[in-house]
Parts: C-alpha cells; structure tokens; sequence
C-alpha cells in the first residue's frame, strides 16, 4: 500500500528539454527502487531521454545524486540537468556537471520572474514551460502570485484579484480574469489582452492604464482589450460570419 | 495506528477559526473518535476559552517542544467527551518559540495514539501560519462571505499549493440565507466561483455560537439540534470521516417556525 503510493510519487512527464521526472518524498533508499521500477516497465517508451529530475525540497548528496544518475545511464537515459530547491542538492549536481536550471526559463517556482545571476532553479518547469516563446499555464492564478514572463502569456483557468500578470507580449486567459494584468510591458502598443470574462482590477497595455468601468457585473462575455488611438479599449468578442 | 492531521486556518481573523476547531474536534470526538486540539496561536491562545479548559492549564505546546514536560503532561483531557484532548498554546512566549519542524515533530507522536488532531492556525501568512500547516494532511480553510475574506482565502489556498498541502477544503461560516436571498451577501455559490476548491461546509449565523462560546462549551456538546449551527459542525466532521452528507437546506426563507408553518399549510 504504501510502496503503491510512493511509486505514484514518481512521476514522469514530457517537456520541450526532453523529460521531467519528479522524485516526491519518499526515503531515499525507497525513492530509488521506485525509480528503477518505473524505469524498467518503461524503459521501452522512455529510452534514449534526456532527463531532467525535480528534486523539489528533497536534500541529495553527490554520491546519492551519482546513484539516481547511474540508474538513468543503466535504462539508456540521459541526465542532464536537476532542479532543486536546496542549495546543497544543486551543489551536488553541479559537481556532477549537470545543469541546475532549465534554459529560456524566466520564472521560479512562483511564477516571480528570476534575476540574471541567480542560481535559483527553474522548478517551475513542471506547470510553466516555456513554449516558442509563450507561457502557458494551466491553473487558478490566485491573489499573491506574481507572473512575469519575456514572451506571450496564456493562461487556461481564472485569474483572481490580488494576481499580477506582467508579459512582454500578449495575455489570453481562458477563464475569467479579476486580477492585474500589464501586457507589452516593455513598450509595444499592438499587445492585445484577451478573456473569456475580462473583469481586472485594472489593466495595463504598454504605457497606458485602464479601469474597467464599475458595471461590468451582467453576463460575462469574452472580450478583447487594446489601445486605439492612445486609449485602452475593450471590444466584446464577435464571431465573423 | 496512524492518526490525520487537520489544520483549520483562513488568513483573515475574526472568521471562525477557533470555534470551528473547538466543534469540529468535539464532534469527530463525540463520534467515538480519540481526538486532540492544537492551539497553535502562540501569544493569543483562547482554544482553551472556547472549549472552557482555561482554568486546567499547567504546561502548553512551547513546554512540551522546550521539552519542559511530557506531551501527556500538556494534554488537558475534555472530561465531557471520552478522548478529547486539548493543547493550549503558550501566552507568554510569541510565534518565534515554535518551528515548523517542531510541529512535525509533535504531531508525528500524536497521529501514534490518536484518529485526529486539529489545529487551530493563527490568522496571518507568516511564521504561526507556516508553523501550522506545516504537520497538516488536510488543511480546510474558513471564510465568511465578505469580499475581503474570500480574498484572504484565496491568497491562503495559494499558499498552501505552493507547500503542497494542497488544494485544500473549504468552510463558509456565518451565512446568512435570507440577506444571500435579498442579493445583500455573497453566496456560496459566487465563493466557489471565485476560489475552485472542494466544499465541505455551510455553517448558518447563529446566536446560539456567541451564547455557547462565551460559556465555554462548544455546541456540539450540548447536543442542542435545534441549532442549525450546530447541526452543521456535525455534518462538516462526519464529511471530514468521509461520509456522503447532503449539505443543509439554508436556501428556505425566514426561521425555524416559518419554515415549519410552511410545512404545516401544504406549502
């Protein structure tokens, strides 16, 4: 019972940089036995992936770290990189020339953008994957998260109030946006914000801002937002016939 | 035996921490349950107050974890219920005397010899907070229907999925149908709206919880039905047991006497 639960805990998914394994929390002996179960039953499906590991808040020595790594070359897979919360644990990958970050990932595990020179790791690949430049998460983006991101950001799921959305392109939300969102952030005046219920707080398009007006409370409709002639408009969504 | 661990929390003050904690660890209690209550409001204890152990107290949670007592020592039996068990929190230390890992901790030794232990977070996003969730395996947050609590919770529920003791369940307290009939208060539906996350219970405004609190005895244990309050606790920790309990009918206008008025003329 408690071995099927750990097994679980291992979990195995595809991103742009190959595969993301998460290794939960299980004691590490356990961890890895659970680990080698998994690889083996699919090793058919998985081999010849490059791998990154989510280490989350589990602590790795390099010698621990060295065992997981031999375990992937054993099934044919390639360990490249592992993302960690500690400090310790990046430190051990680093001894094994492995990367601790993924590349082109602007944001932590909060979605907060990370500052050039940290070292924190990009954990947040397994929810936010950068994708040809887009950000797509599939979440409730609730009050206190901050979500920066270079390119364009679609989110599938509500935004609530208290959130912040800052893009370099476009937004679209698939849900209904409450929260804050600045697009074209970095000056452009042709980004759109899009929703399925656009009803912010307020909304930023480069350099201009917009408060929605107070009666926005009937049947929420998707709209649109954009600046025409230096104002921040909203057009409801019109199907082209 | 391996015991769960509960913590009740919502970010904001004032919306029913406490006296849920108190009803629902007196509930599961009353279900023949061994249950313990963890007053992890260190500084601003009053878990004690509402379930009228105030004046049994000799050491608390900062004794046990600066190992001045034993965990028994600390734990003030309810002589009403069979197994229940408080842990008051201490007044004279601040949240600083506790860490998350101490919660872990003590409540690794408590799930040993108990089905339940309910922990009553401090308001607030910081260090009482994060010293109460820490331990938990379900945590159910409380709002009431006001914007600015649902906004706390939001923020709350955030929180708690970036700890991983996510989603968690949510608690709506002091509804008043009749004025969410007049469109005056928020119902429950536009909460899970907003918030997305599991409902585990509706409780009704009632004076009879003031009257109860103030008295130091949790309404369960009065067994007084009469209380829609009341009965709604029960319900709340018979679903956290994992039973299928339709939720109550608030949605009827006017009181008790009307509704069975109601009833009498054939509707």
């Amino acid at each position: 019972m408690i071995n099927q639960d750990n097994r679980r805990q291992i979990n195995v998914k595809g991103i742009r940089d190959g595969l993301l394994i998460t290794l939960g929390n299980a004691a590490y002996d356990d961890m890895l036995q659970d680990l080698t179960a998994e690889l083996t039953q699919k090793q058919a499906f998985l081999q010849g992936s490059r791998v990154v590991i989510e280490a989350g808040k589990r602590p790795f020595s390099a010698t621990q770290l060295a065992r997981v790594q031999e375990q992937f070359t054993r099934h044919d897979l390639e360990l490249w990189a592992v993302l960690a919360e500690r400090e310790e644990t990046r430190a051990a990958a680093r001894k094994l020339g492995l990367a601790t970050r993924l590349p082109g990932s602007q944001t932590d595990l909060d979605g907060n953008a990370l500052p050039a020179s940290s070292h924190k790791s990009a954990a947040d690949a397994a929810t936010a994957v950068p994708v040809h430049g887009g950000l797509l998460l599939k979440e409730t983006v609730r009050s206190g998260r901050s979500i920066y991101h270079e390119g364009h950001i679609v989110i599938i799921g509500d935004v609530n109030p208290g959130a912040e959305i800052v893009a370099g392109g476009d937004v679209v939300v698939w849900g209904r946006l409450r929260g804050l969102v600045h697009a074209w952030a970095l000056g452009d005046e042709t980004a759109v914000i899009c929703a399925l219920a656009l009803n912010p707080t307020h909304l930023r398009i480069a350099d201009q801002i917009a408060i929605p007006p107070d009666d926005n409370n009937g049947n929420p409709a998707p709209e649109q937002a954009m600046i025409r002639e230096g104002q921040i408009i909203a057009l409801p969504w019109q199907p082209r016939n | 035996m391996s015991g769960k661990v509960i913590t009740i929390t919502s970010g904001k003050g004032g919306v029913g921490k406490t006296t849920l904690t108190a009803n629902i660890a007196a509930a599961l209690a009353r279900s023949g349950k061994k249950v313990v209550a963890i007053d992890a409001d260190i500084g601003l204890r009053n878990l004690d107050v509402v379930m009228g152990l105030e004046n049994r107290i000799v050491y608390d949670l900062v004794d046990i974890i600066e190992g001045r007592c034993r965990l028994r020592q600390a734990m003030i039996k309810d002589k009403r219920q069979p197994e229940l068990y408080l842990i008051p929190a201490a007044q004279t230390r601040d949240k600083m005397a506790v860490s998350p890992t101490d919660m872990i901790l003590v409540c690794d030794q408590l799930r040993q010899e108990m089905d339940y232990v309910v922990i009553d977070s401090p308001a607030g996003i910081e260090r009482g907070f994060r010293n109460a969730i820490a331990p938990a395996d379900q945590v159910l947050i409380v709002t009431n229907p006001e914007v600015s609590a649902v906004r706390d919770a939001d923020r709350i529920i955030g929180l708690i999925e970036a700890e991983e003791k996510g989603p968690g369940k949510l608690i709506v307290n002091r509804l008043k149908p009749e004025m969410v009939a007049r469109g005056d208060m928020i119902s429950v539906e536009d909460i899970l709206d907003i918030l997305a996350i599991e409902l585990v219970g509706v409780i009704p405004e009632d004076e009879s919880i003031l009257i109860s609190t103030n008295q130091g005895l949790p309404v369960v244990m009065t067994g007084a039905n009469g209380s829609s309050a009341g009965q709604a606790f029960t319900n709340v920790a018979r679903r956290i047991e994992g039973q299928k309990i339709p939720f109550l009918d608030l949605t009827a206008k006017g009181s008790l006497l009307d509704r069975m008025r109601g009833w009498v003329n054939g509707r």
